[in-house]
Order: C-alpha cells, then structure tokens, then sequence
C-alpha cells in the first residue's frame, strides 16, 4: 500500500495528534464489524454461541482449511471470477462506445439519448428478476450459464458507467481530436487509437465498480444458476442450510469470498479517486 | 424439514413478472429417459442417501437417467417459484400442499397421481388430505410433522416444574417459576413471522372446532367468534411476557443466537416449533447433540372453554409431486420414493417423520418417535393455516399475527385483515 | 435542459464552467463528416449499449407494469384484468405508506448524516500525513463489501445480550432498548440508518476525494499567502469548490435512499412490526412470498414514479445550477 498521494500537495499546518485520533475512530468504527466477521471465522460455533463477544479461544483455523480445501469453493471462485470478468469487459466495452458520442459529438437529441441512460439508474435489479428469469433460461436458453447472469448485470451496470464516463471522456483536450481528423484518420480510428488509451484512468475506475457489484451479486445467480455453475454467495448458502446454523463456516466463507473484491477495489484505489475526476490535465 | 421464508441469508429474488405469462411448457427436452428430481436435504446425510436412491433407481430402471438437483430450503422455493412461472417446471419436486399446491393444479402444472400411486395414497391414509383438491390427490407425503413445545427438562426440573403444562394457567404458572428461577421461559423467531403465527394457529385448533376449521379452509370463511378468541388468548400469552429479548426480531433457525439456538445451548426453557427442532439443534450446538437426552416435548396445551380437541395437532410436511410435462418414469420415481425400503431409510438417517406405516419403527431418535406416536394418534393433523390458505392470505394473516405480538394490532384486527385477503381470492 | 452535470460535477471540481462545452468536430474538408455519416457512427458506438438496456432492462420493467393492472397469481395466462384496482390497494395500504415515509426517512437521513462526515473525512484524508493511503484504504472498505455480508455481521453484531454491541454499551454502563435494536419498533428504523451510514459513508467520501483532486493548488498557495488556517482553507477554498460533486453526490444518494433493498431484507425483513419496511422491500414481499404480482407490479410503478418526479425535480432546482450555461 503505497502513501504517495498522486499530485503531492504542500499543506500548511502540520498533521497533529487530533487529526490522527479522528481518523482512528473512524477507521475502528468502519474495520470493526469486518473484523468480527474475520475473526468469527477463527472460532468454533460452541464459542460463538457461548461467548459471542470473545476473541478466539483457542484460534482453530478448521473453518478456513474446510472451506479451502472442499472443491465446491473453487468451483464457485471459478464462476465468480468468470462472470465477473464477462460482465466487467461487456461493460466497460459498451460503456466506453456508448460515452463517446455523446461526449465528443454534437447533434440534436444528444442529451435526450443521454437521459436514456440516467434513467437506467432509477430501476432496482430487483424489479426485473422474475421477467429476467423467464427471458433468459427460455427465450434465449441462457440459463445455468456464465453469460445468462454476466449479461444482464452488464445491463443494470451500464448507466452508471456511462455516466462516470462521459464527463471523463468530455475533459480529454480537443486538440488531438483536430489533429488526428486533419491527418485524415477516421473517427472511429480516432476512438481506438486517441480516446481508448488516454481514458484508461477512467475505465479502470468503471471497471473496478463493475467487477465487485458482479462480484457481490446474489439475486440473478441464485435464480440462474445451479449446482456446479453457482457463485460465491450462493454457496454460503451451502453453510447456512435449513438443519444446521454453521455460524462460524459462514464468516470464515464469507470472508475468504470478499477477499478478492476487497483487494481488487483497495489496491486500485487511488486510481478509481483519479479515474472518477478525469484529470487528464495533469 | 423447516419451512419457509426469509432465513436470514435468503436475499430471494424481487420478484415481477412474467411476461410471457405461461403458456408454453418446458419439458427440458431430455427426451423421455431423463428425470430432474429437486430436493432440499443438502447436507448429511440426506444429501449422499438421496444420491443413492437415484442410483438405485437408475439401476432398476435401464435408460433411464435422474438429475438429482440439492438445494438449501430457501433457495429451492426461490427457483420453484421462478420454475412454476416460467412453466420450466421439475420433474419432480417438494409441494407443500394446501392453498399453494391447489394454485398450481389450477395453472396444470401438477400431474394427477390419483391412480398411479393408488397403492401408496392408501397406505399413507388421513395424511394425504393436505394435499388433495376436490378429492384427487395431486402429491405424496413422505415426511409429516407435528407442532409444540420443545422443552429442555433439566431447566424446567431446575425451576421445579414436575408436571408438563396442560392448560393455560397452568403454562403461565410454569412460566413464573422459570421467571423465578432467573431463567428465560421461551424462546420465538418473530423476525421470520411464521413462529409466531403458529401460536395463533394452535390457539385456534385448541379453540374451534374441527368442522369449524374445515369449512374455515374450504370457505375462507372467518367469521367464527372462535377467530378472534383464538387472537385474544395470544394476547394473553404475550402480556406475560416470556419471550427471549427481542424476539421480535429473532431468527428461526440460523445460528446459536436464533429461537432455536437459544433453545439448543440451554439459554431458555422452551420454544414452540415442529419436528425439525431436534436437526435444527443438533446443527447449531458444537457437539452436534442439540439438547441430547434433556430434549422434551409437550403438546400445546388445552384452551378454557374450547371446542377443539386437545389431542387434535397442528402440522404440515412435504410431499413429492410430479410436474404435468414429466415422462411416465417420474411417477414410478416417486413411488419408489414411497416404497417402504427408502422410507425406512429415510428414517433411520432421522430426515423427518416417515408418512409409511411401515417405516415408523425405524425412527432412531426418541424424541422424534414420541412425536411420530403423536402424530399416529391424533384424531386429524391441522395444515399450517397459511399453508392451508394459500402464500396470499397466510401472508397477509401472518403479517397482522406479527402486529398482534408487537402491540401494534388487536385479535379483531387480525380476522379482518384475513378476511379481507381472502375475499379478494374469492 | 441539459444533464451533463448528473456527474459530470465529480469530473469538474470546478465552481462554475469557464470553458465552453464540448463543440462540434472541427469543420475539416473531408467529405467524410457528413451529417448522415456522424449519424452512423453514433448508431454504431450507442447501439451495443441500448440494446443490451432494452433487452435486459426496459422488457422486463415494461412487463412489470403490464402486470400491475391484473390480478395474478403468476400463474397461468393473464386475463383478470383489473384496471387500476391494484394501485389503489396499494396506495390504501397503510402499510405500503409507511414504506414511502421510511423511505424518505432513509434519503433525508443519509444525506444529513454523510454529507457532513464525509466531506471532513475526505478533507482529512486529503492532508498530506503518514498512513494516508492505508487509511483511505480502509474507510473505503464497507463500501465494496458485499450487502449480504455486511447484513449477516451486522445482526450479529446487533443481536440482544449477546451482541458485540450490547456488550460494549453494558461495559460503560448505558442500556441498549429492552427488546433489542432490530426488536424494538420504534429504534430499528434509526439503526438501520446508521448501518446503511457505515455502509455507504465510503461512497461519499471516495467521490468527495475525487472532487478535491481537481481543486488548483494555486488557490491553497494564495489562502497560504494570506495567512489563513487549515481550516479557514478548507472553509473558503475546498468546500465550495466541492459544490458541484457534493450535489452529484446528493443525487446518487438519494435514487439509493429511494431503492433500498439489500441491507432491509437481511437485517430486519422490514420488520419488527413493519418498522422498516421499504416500497422495495414491499414489493419483494408481495411478489416473492404472497404471490401478488398485480400488486407488487403496482408498487414498482409507484416507487418508479417517485423516483423519477424527484430526479427531475432535484434536476431542475438544484443541479440546474451547474449547468445553466448550457442551452
């Protein structure tokens, strides 16, 4: 974890002792209740159900080694990352071609068509699932598969990412779009070449977001998907079945399952921060 | 087997809807040599004895192949539901009967197995009824249950209580001496609703009388007085004040600090719930014992004045039933599902009550054979009221149960907000 | 009207717009930017995007209203139509209007309570000081947690007694409600507030940063030269240049507030006593569990219609600010 800040800034007044006791509290009001989680992982169920409040006692790593070594976990990390990364790339590809004209072009209607896409954020998920349901496992026979879940969460995810990236896109200078037209590229050219490269900050941050909402997704796969095509999230269900409470297996799943999220979004966060201004002005 | 809706980890689906309505049908196309068969026992030993049968099956029946599908409970009425709406419907699969299952004879999803499984429906006897419409029996029990009080004896011999409660001054007297003993009395998983309701259910068997409560559910009919007094001895129950901490918004069944758990690691006294208890227990304590040799069991106990039968019970179960579109094969599935071979194993794992007559000797957990003799002896089984009346109006009745237990509604309140569900069903 | 600033106030730090928007392309010679021309390649780069939307999106949340006009079981054809009997149903359920005040209860909250945190947090974390990074780091942690995840701690963590919380609340002597946080009616709803606050503070506080990268650091030099204090800077300079993103932020937040589902249906299922139940959590219920789709598919009209009166008018009072150079 790096501490340079991106554009190293002069501050005057010193850090003090308050500034760092604000931020402590805040950061032990927002890591505890993971932790709990964490380190609920390291307990058995008689603890937790006797002393829900202790540290462990003893550390038994049994829950973490169970859930590790069991083949169903991999099988579900598999179709998490799988999916994940379809619905990542479907979006940020889209995305991207969709942001562009209406960041770079001017044409009547422009912003009526970029309305279409703000009012995509006004539909929960939740709203469509059954429909959902029906269109994909019937109509297009995706059911049970990667791009029957991947391609509907693209769909719920591209309004916002359309949204992030057309300011994004709006910033980048004018004058290599003049220069490249000049020299009689084709606007399309001109895209892959010029904008492509030069809003990689952008479609990173966009990319990250839409990665961990797969990632954390749970209504979809569990309509869609069955035994050996399930997701993360749906196998803790596994751990949480009707006979038996598996406390402890369910944090010690759950928290091995939002590693990768975790790492993904934290290491690249400075760059989601940098990505979400579109400061290519440097 | 527990029942339904939210554990605390079902995030089910935000449910619309179906375009397409549902004309058309979804035989997977397998031919007919292919059977997909759900179930809900994804653990063991249930999960390994089912995968068992269907080899067995497969073995006996050359070409033929099963797709056995495991589910946790919630998920599987979450793609149930999906599946019924899309007309993609399994092979085989779990009915819970009553007001639900008559929905989908009416959609003609459900195959009519009056026939086939002649044999069988007869053996099972009075427990079909839960799962007949106009006299045609559409899905075969193979697990009953009944309701009460699971109690753990060394606490209540610890509060001196001698004899179990059989009346209801006689349950608010045990609760005081558990109160005096510094011990919780019972234990409720409100924030699922439906254990709740279940007070109101038993208070209703204790103070209606059979006929009353059939014609109740044929005529979704409550005018009843019995209704409302049913509400009012809930009142009561709750303004003594024996419940765990929150449970308004304590689980069923998930983890050590829900109804059951509380229950299981000796936390309170008692909690009124269905056969599962003893599985559901032995699954949250570390020693996988549950309450061991302290389990008890009392039925619910009489009401002043009632007209019902004190012996009569309240119960529901699963059953399996054939999808309309399934191969011929499916039916001979389901019976083999019935033969006394698998229901007997089915019982020596103590997966539930077998429905079989044959099968009741093999159940190994005592607790659970008391309650299968309970059940054998009751004059008739009371489905779960919403069960019986359908997802519609047991909701909207379980939703208003669940007022009444926060203060917030009166017993009348709770036959109108019924009534008014069911006359929009009419 | 023009909505570029729906986030484009996160891209543009900036308090007012100085430069122009984004012109035509330069009129070259080429024969080839043709009106009919452009309008092919904005079909072609627009196209992939809406189509997957219609299909994925607009048929499902078209059948939902077509829905909410019968009365279904979901089961078997559709051919009860009822008109706008499910509407009114919903509307008289008193039930469904307390959802709407919880609601608004949740979008007013969260504002009023992130706002302010999260602009001091960002500002803090914007100091040049050790550990910034990791401390970022983990602010920015519940944010990506999955609301399952976060939901099954949380009510642990909030469970009578036994609950880390309680526990802590005993130990420096102060009493948690007699029935518990998510058992006690008349508190669960404020909880469940606070724990969308740990949950989505790091939103805020991400776009928040976002927005100060772009503040020039001239304007910090010349408040330097002045003499003024950290915190006379942050009051003169960085908040009001943060205008824009805050008022991007509020929206967000608010089109969040009016859809909360997730975080309901796992801590408390809209209880105790309907509590805190929400018109998602409303519709989920009726749809998934009591199979009124007629119903639910009403609810989801009203909750989209209300969402969508209050974008527009949020659009035009308040971000309307932002952009009135535009035509």
């Amino acid at each position: 974890m790096s501490e340079v800040s991106l554009k190293p800034r002069r501050r005057n007044g010193s850090t003090n002792i308050v500034v760092y006791l604000v931020a402590l509290v805040a950061v032990a009001l927002t890591v505890g209740p993971v932790l709990y989680g964490a380190l609920g992982g390291f307990r058995t169920n008689g603890q937790i159900a006797e002393r829900p409040t202790a540290l462990p006692d003893p550390w038994v790593v049994d829950n973490y080694a169970g859930v590790l070594s069991g083949a169903p976990f991999w099988t579900y990390a598999l179709n998490s990352t799988v999916i994940a990364v379809i619905t990542t790339v479907v979006t940020v590809v889209f995305g991207v071609m969709a942001a562009y004209p209406l960041a770079r072009y001017r044409f009547r209607g422009r912003e009526a068509l970029f309305m279409v896409f703000v009012l995509g954020l006004l539909f929960p998920a939740a709203v469509a699932v059954i429909p959902l349901f029906i269109l994909i496992s019937r109509d297009l026979g995706l059911g049970n598969t990667w791009w029957g879940v991947a391609l509907p969460q693209a769909a719920f995810s591209l309004p916002l990412t359309v949204v992030i990236l057309r300011p994004f896109l709006m910033a980048l200078p004018r004058e290599l779009e003049e220069a490249a037209l000049i020299d009689g590229a084709s606007r399309i050219g001109l895209f892959w070449r010029i904008i492509l490269p030069l809003s990689t900050p952008g479609l990173v941050t966009v990319a990250v977001l839409a990665f961990v909402t797969s990632w954390n997704a749970y209504i979809l796969p569990l309509l869609l998907l069955q035994g050996e095509m399930r997701t993360l999230p749906l196998g803790v269900a596994d751990f949480s079945t009707e006979h038996s409470a598996d406390t402890a297996g369910v944090l010690a799943f759950t928290t091995i399952a939002m590693i990768p999220a975790l790492v993904l979004f934290l290491a690249l966060q400075r760059r989601i921060v940098s990505g979400l201004q579109g400061a290519v002005k440097g | 087997m527990s029942r339904k809706t939210q554990a605390l980890a079902a995030l089910c689906a935000g449910v619309m809807i179906a375009a397409t309505g549902c004309g058309g049908s979804g035989d997977s196309g397998g031919g007919d040599s292919t059977i997909t068969w759900w179930h809900n026992s994804n653990n063991e030993p249930g999960k390994g004895f089912y995968e068992q049968v269907a080899k067995d099956f497969e073995k006996a029946n050359p070409g033929v192949d099963v797709k056995v599908e495991a589910f946790a409970h919630e998920d599987m009425l979450t793609k149930l539901d999906a599946a019924f709406q899309s007309g993609d419907v399994p092979d085989v699969y779990m009915e819970r009967g009553g007001g639900e299952l008559a929905d989908h004879v009416e959609a003609g999803l459900t195959r009519d197995l009056s026939k086939d499984s002649a044999d069988i429906i007869e053996q099972i006897g009075g427990s079909a009824a839960g799962w007949q419409v106009d006299g045609k029996t559409y899905a075969l029990p193979f697990s009953m249950g009944v309701v009460g009080f699971w109690y753990n004896t060394e606490l209540f011999e610890k509060a001196g209580i001698t004899e179990t409660p059989t009346t209801m001054p006689e349950l608010y007297a045990a609760f005081d001496k558990l109160e005096k003993a510094g011990i919780t009395p019972v234990s409720l998983g409100g924030g699922d609703l439906w254990p709740a309701a279940h007070y109101y259910y038993a208070a209703a068997l204790r103070g209606c009388s059979q006929e009353t409560l059939t014609s109740a559910v044929a005529d979704l009919d409550f005018s009843d007085p019995c209704f409302e007094k049913a509400g009012e001895t809930v009142e009561q129950i709750v303004a003594e004040r024996p419940f765990n901490k929150g449970f308004l918004s304590t689980a069923s069944q998930t983890g050590p600090t829900s109804a059951s758990g509380l229950l299981a690691t000796g936390k309170v006294a008692m909690e009124l719930a269905g056969h599962w208890e003893p599985g559901v227990m032995q699954g949250i304590t570390e020693d996988k014992q549950g309450l061991g040799d302290k389990t008890g069991w009392f039925p619910f106990p009489a009401v002043d004045g009632g007209e019902g039968d004190p012996t009569a019970q309240l119960g529901g179960g699963d059953a399996w039933a054939v999808s309309e579109e399934a191969p011929d094969k499916a039916v001979d599935l389901v019976n083999y599902l019935l033969s006394d071979d698998v229901q007997k194993g089915f019982a020596e794992n103590d997966m539930g009550l077998p429905t079989v007559p044959a099968a009741g000797s093999s159940v190994k957990d005592p607790a659970l054979a008391e309650l299968l003799k309970v059940r054998d002896e009751a004059p008739f089984v009371q489905l779960y009221f919403d069960t019986a009346f359908g997802e519609s109006v047991g909701g909207a009745m379980n939703d208003e149960i669940g007022l009444l237990f926060a203060g917030k509604a009166t017993p009348e309140d709770v036959v109108t907000a019924t009534q008014e569900a069911a006359d929009k069903e009419k | 009207m023009s909505s570029e600033h729906m986030l484009g106030a996160v891209a543009s730090g900036r308090p007012h717009r100085t430069t122009p928007p984004p012109s035509a392309p330069p009129r070259t010679t080429s024969p080839r930017s043709t009106p009919w021309r452009q309008r092919a390649e904005i079909a072609f780069f627009v196209t992939p995007a809406l189509a997957l939307m219609a299909l994925f999106i607009a048929w499902p949340v078209l059948s939902a209203v077509r829905f909410s006009v019968y009365d279904w079981n979901g089961l078997g054809p559709l051919d009860d139509f009822v008109g706008f009997a499910n509407y009114a149903d919903v509307l008289k359920d008193d039930v469904f209007t307390d959802a709407v005040i919880h609601n608004l209860v949740i979008v007013v909250g969260s504002i009023i309570v992130q706002l302010p945190l999260g602009v001091a947090l960002a500002l803090l974390l914007n100091r040049r000081m050790a550990g910034q990074g990791l401390l970022r780091t983990l602010i920015f942690v519940p944010y990506v947690l999955a609301e399952v995840i976060a939901g099954v701690i949380w009510f642990q963590l909030l469970q009578p007694d036994y609950g880390l919380i309680d526990a802590i609340m005993g130990g420096i002597g102060l009493t948690p409600p007699d029935e518990g946080w998510l058992g006690t009616p008349e508190v669960t709803l404020w909880v469940v507030l606070a724990v969308l606050t740990w949950k989505y503070l790091g939103l805020a506080v991400l776009l928040f940063l976002a927005g100060l990268q772009s503040v020039p650091e001239e304007l910090y030099e010349a408040a330097q030269l002045d003499g003024a204090s950290w915190f006379q800077t942050q009051w003169r300079v960085s908040i009001p240049l943060l205008g824009p993103t805050i008022r991007t932020w509020c929206f967000l937040s608010m089109i969040g507030s009016i859809q909360c589902f997730d975080m309901i249906w796992v801590l408390t299922g809209g209880g105790p006593a309907d509590a805190t139940t929400t018109m998602a959590t409303y519709l989920v219920d009726e749809g998934t569990n009591r199979h009124n789709y007629g119903i639910a598919g009403a609810a989801s009209v009203v909750l989209f219609a209300i969402a969508f009166v209050m974008a527009l008018a949020y659009q035009l009072v308040v971000l309307r600010r932002d952009t009135k150079e535009e035509a």
